[in-house]
């Protein structure tokens, strides 16, 4: 059998927005030679994305093409089904608040949980550098509940006229909000136009506003800067004779699935989100890692994390616009922080505007079908009044059996064991579980009240964990832990998982930022191993 | 000599499905651009009069292009938290095209006339009669209508000049809007009229 090798400095397995931040910032600090190895296709032009958002605006289509894989169907709740050039941040809403303080020494501070091995302070700069990179616009909270050493980028998305009016309501009810932070152009930035509110930024932006790793990779291929190979799918790691160190990585194009390809390279960077490293590390079991490589604590896959969310529409006597600007949202990290001596009940809570509940309708109230003038008529009656969505995402302690394993009974095209996912909470946020909500479901009563509003249904519960992280969690013990701070796992020196899958835990508020910033924190760590670039560059990517 | 069903299931014997499915939709494309009057009329029946004469004729054209571009077999945007992936189904488009025609019947059998031909009560009461027995209790998508004309009105009403018709200001929902007109209360659509 014809078996093709390929010699790199770095190879850096996916390319998803963690692994646009750590290449973009080795091709910058350092003159490695970078390979990335994305399982997917390319993705949708910028330039054909104005046709594929008026397809999905229609008929509700996927804007990104062939953007998966055939017989990925995999048991439990996996985030997305994307995978291409980009990844995920392909298609997500570019929402980028930070994690609180908190986040990172619940353990400390709470008693729950287990503590990061980093603290805020330590991810601070990184943050900014990954703030930096995307170009996130936001509003500074305040101080003591949003610290940051330096200013956002970009000046913030503008609160529209329904925000404003809403931000009115929160403060009534005691809540001081702020405009969410967004990876979206308040003004144009590293070549990119501002937002003008198409409002599809989740799935598609159409003229490049909200940043997507695609603009990262454009740039650092003009500038052969990096080499990207797509369809071809990474099937194993293997280690040195040592055990110490992964040797080579075992690939097959998915064009060319009889000639199997050998990556060769000094360092292996595993960016391939929460699901897909850890599946990849467990498909690598070999006699020097029976369980899987870097799985020496046995916690490849385990602690994955994430938060479940309670929402509700409020009726509000309010002559609100909805359409305005859909996606934008006012936050606060107000519940992120406990007071003295209280139960952990932690969240974070947004306001949207909202059409729910002022939608037309077919049949009036007494039952009766309404045609022509009357629907119409009938529709401006209802929205004399506005309606808000309100949401809280909640923090939830990731249980040592909220796992990814391999399934043996349904494997891929080239025989291996697809992932299995399953999540269940620690026995301190399960016992909290129904106080919370309730809690949530009380601050939801008060805020109708105290804006002579009413909730217009029951607030109900997601129970899927959004924002998925975990699997491959960082520490400074390898007994409890499969990376360092730094991503670098405990069994092999050459050996990084980034971003996603070493959160410890999900915080109650979107990770993405965070992955970035891990990511960008493991780059720091890996170009002490590789030459420094000769060459200066700024920062600009695109 | 064959009766009608059993030609028809040679022919789906030998026909890709995909392929007859694909020439039936062709089908009722040329159907409905080729005679559009029955589509017109019943838009003119249960779309506002606000819209006028040209805007209710503007939408019932925009509706016959929705039809005429929809895709089988296309993927849907992709769920959240599940791997499943989904596609769009068969063709609306044969079946609203029968409806139409089935107005058209109703409209005979009636009133002796052609569903176009009849007054704005008539028509009405025959798109009454067609729609007992739909289900009614909220707005579909289009894609989601059972009859032609539930898919009609949806299709207008999901659309930002629909919003904006409501509210009376422009709103542009959806549409490519300066970012920091944003703050302020939308303007008047009266104002545009005037302008």
């Amino acid at each position: 059998m014809n078996r093709r090798a390929i010699e790199t400095d770095v190879c850096i397995v996916g390319s998803g927005i963690s692994a646009a931040m750590i290449a973009e910032r080795l091709a910058r600090t350092t003159s490695a030679k970078i390979l990335v190895i994305e399982a997917g296709d390319d993705t949708v032009p910028l330039a054909q994305r104005p046709a594929a958002r008026e397809r999905f605006l229609r008929y509700n289509e996927n804007p990104w093409g062939v953007d998966h894989l055939e017989g990925y169907e995999v048991v439990g709740p996996l985030q997305s089904r994307s995978m291409q050039v980009g990844g995920l941040a392909m298609h997500w809403g570019a929402v980028t608040p930070r994690f609180s303080p908190e986040d990172f020494k619940q353990h400390s501070l709470y008693g729950v949980g287990t503590d990061w091995p980093i603290t805020y302070e330590e991810l601070d700069p990184f943050y900014q550098e990954a703030e930096e990179l995307m170009g996130v616009a936001g509003a500074q909270g305040p101080d003591d509940l949003d610290p940051r050493g330096k200013p956002f980028p970009l000046p913030a998305i503008p609160l529209t006229y329904n925000l404003e009016l809403l931000k009115k309501w929160a403060s009534s009810a005691g809540i001081v909000m702020w405009s969410q932070p967004a990876a979206k152009n308040s003004i144009p930035y590293r070549g990119r136009p501002t937002c003008c509110r198409n409002d599809t930024c989740s799935p598609i932006c159409p003229i490049g506003a909200k940043y997507s790793p695609d603009f990262t990779w454009n740039a650092l291929r003009k500038t052969n800067r990096i080499a990207l190979t797509t369809r071809m799918l990474v099937r194993k790691l293997v280690l040195s004779p040592d055990g110490k160190s992964v040797s080579h990585a075992i690939a097959v194009n998915r064009d060319r699935p009889d000639e199997p390809v050998e990556l060769h390279a000094k360092q292996f960077v595993v960016a391939a989100g929460y699901t897909w490293s850890s599946h990849l590390l467990l498909l690598s079991a070999q006699d020097k890692a029976p369980n899987g490589v870097a799985n020496s604590s046995g916690l490849v896959g385990k602690y994955l994390a994430g938060h479940r969310n309670v929402q509700t529409t409020v009726e509000l006597p309010l002559k609100l616009y909805p359409g305005m600007n859909e996606q934008h949202s006012l936050v606060t990290k107000q519940f992120m922080r406990l007071k003295s001596g209280s139960e952990y009940i932690r969240h974070d809570l947004r306001i949207w505007e909202s059409s729910s509940g002022r939608t037309a309708r077919l049949i009036d109230d007494a039952g009766a079908l309404m045609l022509g003038d009357a629907i119409l008529d009938d529709w401006r009656r209802r929205t004399r009044t506005g309606t808000a969505r309100v949401r809280a995402y909640y923090d939830v302690i990731p249980d040592r059996s909220s796992e990814l394993t391999l399934d043996a009974t349904r494997k891929n095209a080239y025989g291996d064991p697809l992932p299995k996912l399953a999540f269940r909470d620690a026995p301190e946020s399960e016992s909290m579980r129904g106080r919370t909500e309730e809690s949530i479901r009380g601050l939801f009563a008060d805020m109708a009240r105290a804006g002579n509003g009413r909730l217009l249904r029951a607030p109900t519960v997601d129970n899927f964990q959004d924002h998925p992280s975990g699997g491959c969690r960082m520490g400074n013990d390898a007994s409890s832990s499969v990376v360092d701070s730094w991503g670098r796992t405990h069994d092999h020196a050459n050996l990084f998982v980034v971003g996603a899958p070493t959160c410890v835990s999900g915080s109650c508020a979107n990770a993405t930022l965070t992955f970035c910033a891990l990511a960008l924190r493991s780059a720091r760590e890996l170009e002490k191993a590789l030459p420094r670039s000769t060459t200066t560059r700024s920062g600009t990517v695109e | 000599m064959p009766t009608r069903r059993s030609f028809l299931a040679s022919l789906a014997a030998t026909v890709p499905l995909a392929v007859f499915v694909r020439r039936a939709h062709a089908a009722a494309v040329v159907h409905l651009q080729g005679d559009p009057a029955t589509l017109d009329a019943l838009a003119l029946t249960v779309l506002p009069s606000r819209l006028g004469r040209p805007g209710i004729a503007r939408e019932a054209a925009s509706f016959r292009d929705w039809a005429a571009n929809y895709k089988e077999s296309a993927e849907l945007v992709h769920g959240y938290g599940t791997s499943r992936l989904r596609s769009t189904g068969p063709t609306p488009l044969t079946r609203w095209t029968t409806q139409l025609d089935q107005l058209d019947a109703d409209a005979q059998r009636l009133h002796q006339h052609r569903f176009r031909e009849l007054s704005a009560a008539n028509r009405e009461q025959v798109v009454r009669d067609a729609l007992k027995g739909e289900r009614l209790d909220r707005m579909p998508t289009v894609v989601d209508a059972n009859h032609v004309a539930v898919a009609l009105l949806a299709h207008f009403y999901e659309s930002p000049g629909a919003a904006d018709l409501c509210y009376e200001a422009q709103i542009g929902r959806q549409t490519c809007r300066p970012l920091a007109a944003q703050s302020s209360k939308p303007r008047p659509i009266l104002k545009v009229l005037e302008r």
